[in-house]
């Protein structure tokens, strides 16, 4: 209850929160068709390169104004991210190899600008420290708004051109047969990505950004086959990380964090890998225990037909002696003649022998063992 | 090639000149010329690395050519985009794309609707005609990954179906599918034939040729014959067209013409 | 040069040479991103072997760092067997997590030891050289050369051992299991010199560049060979010399080294992509002109040979039909026109255009 008092009353930590939420549904709706489009690492590479567009974006300007920042973060961001498909087509340097070097490239470049600024000679630390890490903590209104009006624009325009974005992902080739411009909504839909990272920046930082990306997607597709509602739930997923995030971190002293959001959106795609009812693991192996048991006991029943015609007689009870040791082999033997009897297919007749009811013969019949 | 005088301009479906497509300089169709009339099934056969998909993408502008001119009922392949229908290979999506066999569907339907416009009331109904036309209804809600190959390539067929095309330009219709699908596939495309469409497919198994289509181009980066494939389909073709790599085509092709 | 450089020079040569080393196996592995999951998570195997051993400068922290580093491996490759995450996915998951988990326990537990979060990530190689390795009171120099030169010979001798077993895996990895290469052993202990090579390298240099230094220099080898062994040693010289030059430019600007290093690593494949004599992108660009050129020319030959005997060849070969039909500009018709005139292929009667017997042999010899 005081968590909740705090979230409510306390201006830093509803602005966290708040930002975190946001954070996390721009990222979560954006991440989808990163995942999907299969380019899951790009946003580490476009993370990255951001740097050296914040270190510029303050030579340039000599502010900290966060628009100033963000906006030259999304042009180093964006620009690298064009670099790095140059490189892949015109070369034979693969798509990964090409993100790496895009990566480290010009976060070495970021560095070293940011140890300029730093030595200049009136330059405080500048803050912009805060960008390896993010500093969830140092968010201000201001932040959310800008948050909130870019993360607003980007989702807009996700759902206006959503059959565009929709099918370019799933089938391009058809989409350019139907007249569509697909590299422009490639460079479009990468665009919007490069925004919401740039919004990621501040709170959770450049390393641990591409989590935000990645997880909600990947946590949300799980759970749907849907792309509308993939897009929702790694929405929601990713807000929900947010704030339950903001507020471990609140809550913990020298807890920070980007970390602390980060380990709780993976806690909750481990939580969809396992428990998801479409696809999670849980429901794979009870499913596969379940076939493999009522195997069993579809093989059990069809040996003592088999046995039982040899006497002439399909109910023809057998001693439990012999029937061990005949199906030594068969895992659990016994206790699935139980089961077999508890559903009437067969019956324990004087004491120590077992034999097949008629509606177990029935049920062999019917399934043709014969 | 001789097949110029078979048909009159004015009833061709496809109109292709001196079309030349090469992949860093190297010619993948040599100056092809092809006239495909209205209203007949097509196939397209040769060797692996013949150019078939190729030409089929170079018909829609899907890769840039050389030289060469396309025309679709006598308009460039631009102004008269909406007149062609589309099935690309199977194996060229996702297929675990988080998407239902319906809204598969209804993507043939984005073409005419335009940027921005969703499908409404319209086409979710012509949508459910197409894939009942499949054979596919009951499965309109399935998602795509839980399909079968013949039923993926049904569904394909059936967004190909909603584009209401003239032409419909389909690469390798029949691959990996069940013999049960490759029956239905072809009585749609008869089906098509009848109300004076013209389909354009590339085919690999020979021994069908002769049953299922028409017409037949042979073709290994040049264009060897087309034509009808009383006339084309024969082994003296074949073996100009594969090489003589094939020996089957002994096996299948008693007398000179194939199947004649 | 004061000691002092040169002793970070040396540093920087160690470090550069044995990231190449590896890097060049995980650039032709189609694994590049690894050294961005591994670097990142090798440190979750740091701050744990320090909890267990409360000695940060213990050697076993090393230990600690493969372990991650092989554990980070196995968990992509676990959650990559889910239906719906793909390979870059999974990735993109496992690092950001255990790396969390690391600053987690550093803030949490570790907050006043010295296990500085930036040095872990940025590097610090200016302060290499105070960190000295004394035998009975003699200086016998600073510690991580010792270190660096120590993880350079495993990785040589790795290699050595392991080339050929190394290269068919890479190329090909079932014919490699079918010699009994035991292709995914192999790879395990790739991983783990990856790994070790990223902690050593990490003290220096940092997690993130790093990823510079094992994948730039073998993108840039790649560009400019096709062989393995010259890849190899290109990566290591190339290495080297970005290492060395990011030193002194740093020097200059009085910014840190190991992003310098990294600068100047990214600056030399720049020069590589666009000037390499053979892949770079000036090359294919002026080769793709003048073959165009050359197609061209061979194209009106193929053309006026398909159509020779034809009763349509006066229409066919008339130079308005390049326009028409094949859609060629009249310049560049003309110019393809003059050059095959000159060349003595075609000849020019009445604005048609005819095959010589020298254009209707080359014509025949394209197919």
């Amino acid at each position: 209850m005081e968590v909740l008092y705090e979230l409510l009353f306390d201006y830093t930590l509803r602005t966290v929160a708040i930002g975190s939420a946001l954070l996390g549904i721009v990222s979560g709706v954006l991440g989808s068709y990163v995942v999907l489009r299969r380019q899951s690492l790009l946003g580490d590479a476009m993370s990255h390169a951001a740097l050296p567009g914040i270190a510029i974006a303050f030579l340039l300007s000599g502010s900290k104004n966060s628009v100033f920042l963000l906006i030259g973060a999304g042009l180093s961001g964006w620009f690298v991210t064009l670099l790095i498909f140059t490189v892949v087509k015109n070369s034979k340097i693969k798509f990964d190899s090409a993100l790496a070097m895009g990566l480290s490239v010009f976060f070495g470049l970021g560095l070293v600008l940011l140890t300029i600024i730093q030595k200049m000679p009136d330059a405080s630390q500048a803050g912009l420290d805060k960008f390896l890490f993010g500093q969830a903590a140092a968010l201000t209104t201001e932040d959310i708004k800008i948050m909130g009006v870019m993360g607003g624009i980007s989702i807009f325009l996700v759902f206006l051109f959503w059959k565009e974005f929709k099918i370019s992902t799933f089938d391009p080739e058809f989409a350019a047969s139907i007249g569509l411009k697909v590299k422009f909504l490639d460079i479009f839909i990468t665009s919007l990505v490069v925004i919401a990272i740039v919004l990621g920046l501040q709170t959770v930082g450049v390393v641990l950004m591409s989590s935000m990306i990645v997880a909600p997607a990947v946590a949300a597709r799980q759970w749907t086959d849907r792309l509308g509602l993939m897009m929702a739930l790694s929405g929601f997923f990713g807000a929900l990380a947010g704030v339950i995030g903001s507020l471990i971190s609140s809550q913990i002293s020298r807890m920070p964090t980007g970390p602390a959001i980060v380990v709780t959106i993976s806690f909750i795609v481990l939580l969809s890998i396992l428990f998801s009812p479409k696809h999670g693991i849980v429901v794979d192996l009870l499913k596969k225990r379940k076939n493999r048991d009522s195997m069993r006991l579809d093989a059990i029943l069809e040996e003592l037909f088999n046995l039982g015609e040899k006497h002439n007689d399909p109910c023809y009870p057998h001693s439990i002696k012999l029937l061990k040791i005949m199906y030594s082999n068969y895992t659990n033997f016994e206790k699935n003649l139980v089961k077999l009897k508890e559903k009437g297919l067969v019956a324990q007749i004087e004491g120590d022998k077992w034999a097949l009811t008629d509606n177990g013969v029935i049920e062999v019949k019917k399934r043709g063992f014969e | 090639m001789d097949n110029v005088n078979e048909t009159d301009t004015s009833d061709l479906a496809l109109e292709i000149t001196d079309l030349t497509v090469a992949y860093d300089n190297k010619p993948v169709l040599w100056d092809i010329d092809l006239n495909v009339p209205k209203g007949i099934l097509l196939a397209i056969a040769g060797p692996n690395g013949a150019g078939k998909t190729t030409l089929i993408k170079a018909v829609q502008g899907l890769v840039s050519s050389a030289a060469g001119r396309v025309l679709v009922y006598g308009e460039t392949y631009e102004k008269n985009r909406k007149l062609i229908g589309y099935v690309p290979q199977r194996g060229s999506v996702d297929w675990d794309f988080p998407t239902s066999v319906i809204d598969v569907v209804k993507m043939g339907s984005y073409g005419s609707l335009g940027w921005i416009k969703r499908p409404g009331t319209k086409e979710h109904n012509h949508a459910r005609d197409c894939l009942e036309k499949v054979g596919m209804l009951e499965y309109e809600k399935r998602q795509i990954s839980e399909l079968s190959g013949g039923q993926q390539q049904r569904v394909f067929l059936a967004r190909a179906l909603i584009q209401d095309a003239s032409v419909y330009l389909m690469d390798e219709p029949f691959q990996g599918v069940d013999a049960t699908t490759e029956k239905a596939i072809i009585s749609i495309l008869k089906e098509l034939r009848s109300r004076g469409k013209t389909v354009i497919a590339v085919h690999h198994d020979l021994q069908t040729i002769k049953e299922y289509f028409d017409w037949v181009t042979l073709l290994n980066v040049r264009l060897i014959d087309s034509g009808p494939v009383d006339r084309v389909f024969t082994t003296e073709n074949l073996n100009k067209t594969y090489g003589g790599k094939i020996n089957f085509i002994r096996d299948i092709t008693p007398g000179q013409a194939v199947g004649s | 040069m004061s000691p002092h450089e040169i002793e970070i020079q040396i540093i920087a040569i160690l470090v550069a040479s044995s990231c190449a080393l590896p890097g060049t196996f995980l650039l032709l592995r189609k694994m590049a991103m690894m050294t961005d999951a591994i670097s990142h998570s090798i440190l979750l195997g740091i701050v744990v072997a320090f909890f267990l051993i409360k000695d940060i400068a213990s050697p076993l922290l090393i230990l600690g760092a493969a372990l991650s580093g092989v554990l980070t491996v196995f968990l992509v490759e676990l959650l990559n067997k889910k239906r719906f995450v793909s390979k870059d996915a999974s990735i993109g998951l496992v690092f950001p997590l255990l790396f969390s988990i690391g600053i987690i326990l550093i803030g949490l537990f570790a907050w006043n030891i010295h296990l500085d979060i930036h040095a872990v990530l940025l590097g610090e190689l200016a302060f290499a050289p105070f960190d000295r390795v004394y035998i009975s009171g003699t200086d016998i120099g600073p510690k991580s050369m010792y270190v660096m030169g120590s993880i350079l010979l495993l990785n040589i001798i790795f290699i050595s051992l392991f080339y050929k077993e190394l290269k068919i895996t890479t190329f090909d990895k079932n014919l490699a299991a079918a010699f009994r290469f035991f292709p995914n052993m192999l790879n395990i202990a790739l991983m783990t010199i990856v790994s070790i090579t990223c902690v050593g390298a990490f003290d220096s240099v940092g997690s993130i560049l790093v990823i510079a230094l094992m994948i730039v220099p073998p993108c840039c080898a790649f560009m400019l060979t096709k062989s393995l062994s010259k890849m190899l040693f290109l990566s290591v010289l190339i290495g080297s010399v970005s290492s060395v030059a990011g030193f002194w430019v740093a020097n200059l600007l009085n910014a840190n080294i190991a992003g310098s290093m990294a600068v100047v690593s990214g600056v030399i494949f720049g020069v590589i992509f666009l000037m390499a004599p053979n892949n770079g992108l000036i090359a294919i660009k002026i080769k793709k002109i003048k073959q165009k050129w050359e197609f061209a020319e061979n194209l009106l030959l193929v053309h006026l040979i398909n159509h020779e005997g034809s009763a349509e060849y006066e229409d066919e070969s008339k130079i308005e039909h390049l326009y028409k039909h094949m859609l060629w500009t009249p310049d560049f018709a003309s110019r393809v026109i003059s050059t095959s005139k000159k060349k003595g292929n075609i000849e020019i009667v009445d604005k048609c255009l005819y095959l010589t017997d020298e254009g209707r042999s080359i014509a025949t010899a394209s197919f």
